[in-house]
């Protein structure tokens, strides 16, 4: 294969699993810890990818962009959380993910109201080229990939150093024996419902000047980050960030070897992978609450 | 116990009550409901006795249409073997795939049904092109040949064939609530434990359960592919994986007469609605998520006490 | 009655959907008593402590702690009240450290006076980096009541602290269960009928879910009264 082609398949790979990897991040993280499939971070990926295409016209910069639609997405997540999953966190487990699944239709719907059905651009922030083994690279590419890194590591610290982190990770095991200790959970949920509505909303405004902005946009990527959180195994911070660059990395390595692989392979992956264990690569046992 | 909803009488009920549509309703409409019923049948099982909740339908709705639509456009012209074909292919993918699908936990399957839907939608569309004519999909409303007795070609008579299909299967699923196995699913979705224990195996189950709910499914699939002549890979599209959901919830989970009533009612709020509003997805997310709040009983579940009280209070008990 | 009762359980019914569990229960607990709860496998004793710490709604009956009633509070207030249930589970954080543990258990109220831990239960600062996973079983139950112990409770809910656990493990808690109750009245739910006998000053016998007896004559706890409510 030209090693030309493979670089650029390589790092156009990472960043789409990188965009992945934020996006799933908050799939996660409300798994592990509230035990919801929440679907409707996928709407606060849109409404991340429309808030910077409205601000970037407003202000003419991409990054304002990007941060006004990770504060909007954080908001908007609060109040879902506020109005809706705070009712139905006891629920079982299919039924706040119905109506999770419910949240992002309305939210479709909602932006077609706002912004219309028409695909809208967003230009990339960067248009310089980046000569890695000279092989021409975007050097947008490479921010965001290295933005996620530094979210992957900021998330790290946050679980492991900070004591609502530890708490966390505590509740993601025993939510009950949280709080047994005195520690009201119900703001543990909505702390990591925003983080995740956050994360979602910067994939949302990264991505969009890598694709076009529209209203399916989250229901597009969604059988990707289904992929991604099941091959990493819901509630595992690691096995996301590992599973969302194996998919990035077979649906553009796929795409270089025969076109219509890109959207099979991750499937077919996936398979395999929930063949062998299935909970995912780092996936733990289902705990019942 | 005074059980009024006993065997004959509820067949009875609820199907005179789609025989009303038809003498009411314009006739495709009656078409689409029944249609529709028999496709959320399978959903319904699946979500209402094996607690497997499945946002993948469109893929083997998708199975069983184009099974029925290559023999229609290729091969023959006899709608009924088009519909067998279609109705083994749906049992051919469900003995497939069933046994990675059903290993899986709940939220598992749905995830993973949701992207076999995406992966079936791309298949029909992009890589089977050559054979499926890709978005233009396959034509073939006059290779339908006219059957003695009753004519599938004609809208009155292809009525009451789907009628009869429905009724059928409705029956088989009466029948299946009613029989030992109907009693295991039950039990699987409760305690996998205990089921162990008494000597059933969960797998066997789940798998049998998802063979009969994805057959029906691809039945309902070839029945939408005999009465409109045409079809195309939207009927896999992700987005309308939802629908069959939304009805089964709408109607009630695991009711009897829930895919029926849901049925009834998502598409006739469906034609209404898009009449004043053609924002169609606001509306169906806020009614999801207004259920869930409302306490997920749906329509006919909780309508059922309700009729279940006032009909015993006339006392007639029958056993 | 004595003017020092902590803890007031009145009428208490509970049910899990259609099922009832416990029957107006009724009982009482003194400052720095120790009260043990026998009865079999089912009994409701575990249920009780779980009503009273918060994790069941009550049907009906009343619950007070000193002057406050608890029925409607959320649970992690009542610990944070100063009154803690200690699961019988014996699951730590596994994913945690020890230290990690101890610092959740200080979280709530802010008190990070370890000694008060440690002076029970030495071997923990030897464990303090180890992931509480990697624990054995009686460490895992010394971590739980220490943890339980940051914030200064007055109420210990205990539910069967010695299952499973070895008897010089045994043995030491029964010595920490004297000592604690110098500063705080403990429920203890057991089946360990010797440390029943050893520590408590009074026994609720659950049967049922309803309390059939309770037994306050010291003679008659030592003399293992109690084994015919097993």
């Amino acid at each position: 294969m030209d090693p030309q082609l493979l670089i650029s398949g390589v790092i156009f790979g990472l960043s789409i699993g990188s965009v992945f990897f934020l996006l799933s991040i908050g799939l996660s993280l409300c798994f592990g810890l509230m035990r919801i499939i929440s679907l409707d971070q996928l709407l606060y990926y849109a409404i991340g990818a429309y808030i910077t295409y409205t601000l970037y016209l407003v202000t003419g910069s991409v990054w304002i962009g990007v941060l006004g639609g990770m504060v909007i997405s954080g908001i908007v997540a609060f109040g879902v959380e506020r109005f809706i999953f705070l009712r139905i966190y006891e629920r079982d487990i299919t039924f706040t993910m119905i109506a999770s699944f419910g949240i992002l239709f309305a939210g479709v719907g909602a932006i077609k109201y706002i912004w219309g059905l028409a695909p809208l651009p967003v230009p990339s922030p960067i248009n310089a080229m980046a000569s890695i083994f000279g092989t021409e690279i975007p050097i947008y590419r490479l921010i965001v990939i290295v933005i996620s890194f530094l979210v992957y590591v900021s998330i790290w610290a946050f679980l492991n150093k900070t004591i609502t982190g530890k708490a966390i990770r505590a509740g993601i095991e025993n939510v009950e024996h949280v709080e047994g200790l005195g520690i009201n959970v119900y703001k543990l949920f909505t702390t990591t419902f925003i983080i995740s509505g956050v994360l979602s909303g910067l994939a949302g405004g990264l991505h969009a000047p890598l694709i076009m902005v529209d209203p399916q946009m989250g229901l597009e990527v969604l059988p990707f980050v289904f992929m991604v959180v099941i091959i990493g195994g819901l509630g595992s911070i690691k096995g996301t960030l590992v599973s969302a660059f194996i998919v990035g990395q077979v649906i553009s390595l796929g795409a270089i070897i025969y076109g219509p692989l890109a959207q099979m392979a991750p499937f077919a992956i996936m398979l395999l992978i929930l063949l062998i264990k299935p909970t995912g690569l780092y996936g733990s046992k289902m705990l019942k609450r | 116990m005074v059980k009024l909803f006993n065997w004959s009488r509820g067949i009875l009920l609820a199907f005179f009550c789609l025989l009303l549509v038809r003498v009411f309703l314009p006739l495709p409409f009656a078409i689409e409901i029944i249609i529709f019923a028999t496709y959320t049948m399978g959903c319904n099982f699946l979500l209402g006795r094996v607690g497997f909740i499945s946002f993948g339908q469109p893929a083997y709705l998708a199975v069983g249409a184009y099974a029925t639509s290559f023999y229609l456009f290729y091969f023959g012209t006899n709608p009924i073997i088009g519909i067998l074909l279609g109705i083994l292919a749906g049992v051919a993918v469900a003995l497939i795939i069933g046994p990675f699908f059903v290993r899986l936990r709940s939220d598992y399957f749905a995830l993973v049904n949701l992207a076999l839907a995406v992966i079936v939608f791309y298949l029909f569309e992009k890589v089977l092109a050559s054979i499926t004519h890709g978005d233009n999909g396959l034509w073939f409303l006059t290779n339908i040949a006219s059957t003695p007795g009753l004519d599938l070609g004609v809208p009155s008579d292809f009525f009451i064939f789907v009628f009869l299909v429905a009724f059928g299967v409705w029956v088989l699923y009466k029948y299946l609530d009613d029989s030992i196995f109907g009693a295991c699913c039950q039990a699987t979705k409760t305690n996998e434990d205990k089921v162990k224990f008494l000597g059933y195996s969960n797998f066997k189950i789940r798998f049998l359960a998802f063979i009969i709910a994805n057959t029906t499914t691809a039945l309902a699939g070839s029945l939408y592919a005999v009465y409109f002549g045409f079809v195309s890979p939207e009927i896999a599209s992700p987005s309308r994986a939802a629908d069959p959901v939304i009805v089964t919830l709408l109607g009630g989970v695991g009711t009897l007469y829930g895919p029926i009533v849901g049925a009834f009612a998502y598409t006739g709020m469906k034609d209404l609605i898009s009449g004043y509003i053609s924002n169609w997805e606001l509306f169906i997310g806020l009614l999801l998520v207004f259920i869930m709040l409302a306490g997920e009983k749906g329509i006919w579940g909780s309508l059922e006490p309700v009729l279940k009280r006032t009909f015993s209070k006339k006392g007639k008990p029958t056993t | 009655m004595p003017t020092d009762e902590i803890l007031a359980v009145e009428g208490l019914n509970v049910a899990y959907g259609e099922s009832k569990v416990l029957f107006d229960v009724s009982i009482h607990i003194n400052a720095n008593e120790i009260v043990s709860c026998v009865g079999r496998n089912g009994a409701g004793k575990s249920t009780l402590l779980r009503t009273i710490s918060g994790f069941v709604k009550p049907t009906s009956g009343t619950v007070m702690f000193a002057d406050t009633s608890l029925v409607g509070i959320k649970c992690y207030d009542i610990a944070r009240m100063g009154l803690k249930y200690i699961p019988q589970d014996k699951k730590v954080f596994s994913d945690l450290t020890v230290r990690e543990n101890l610092e959740l258990g200080s979280y709530a109220t802010q008190d990070y006076n370890w000694d008060k831990v440690t002076e029970y239960f030495p071997k923990l600062t030897l464990l303090m980096e180890r992931k509480a996973g990697y624990l054995s079983g009686g460490e895992r139950q010394m971590l739980m009541i220490g943890r339980a112990l940051l914030g200064d409770p007055k109420v210990l809910l205990v539910d069967e602290p010695t299952e499973g656990l070895a008897p010089s493990i045994v043995a030491q808690l029964q010595n920490v269960f004297l000592e604690l109750s110098k500063k705080a009245a403990l429920v203890i739910v057991e089946q360990n009928l010797s440390l029943v006998s050893a520590i408590s000053q009074r026994v609720y016998a659950v049967k049922e879910g309803r309390v059939v007896h309770e037994i306050s004559d010291e003679g008659e706890i030592k003399n293992n009264v109690c084994e015919k409510y097993l």
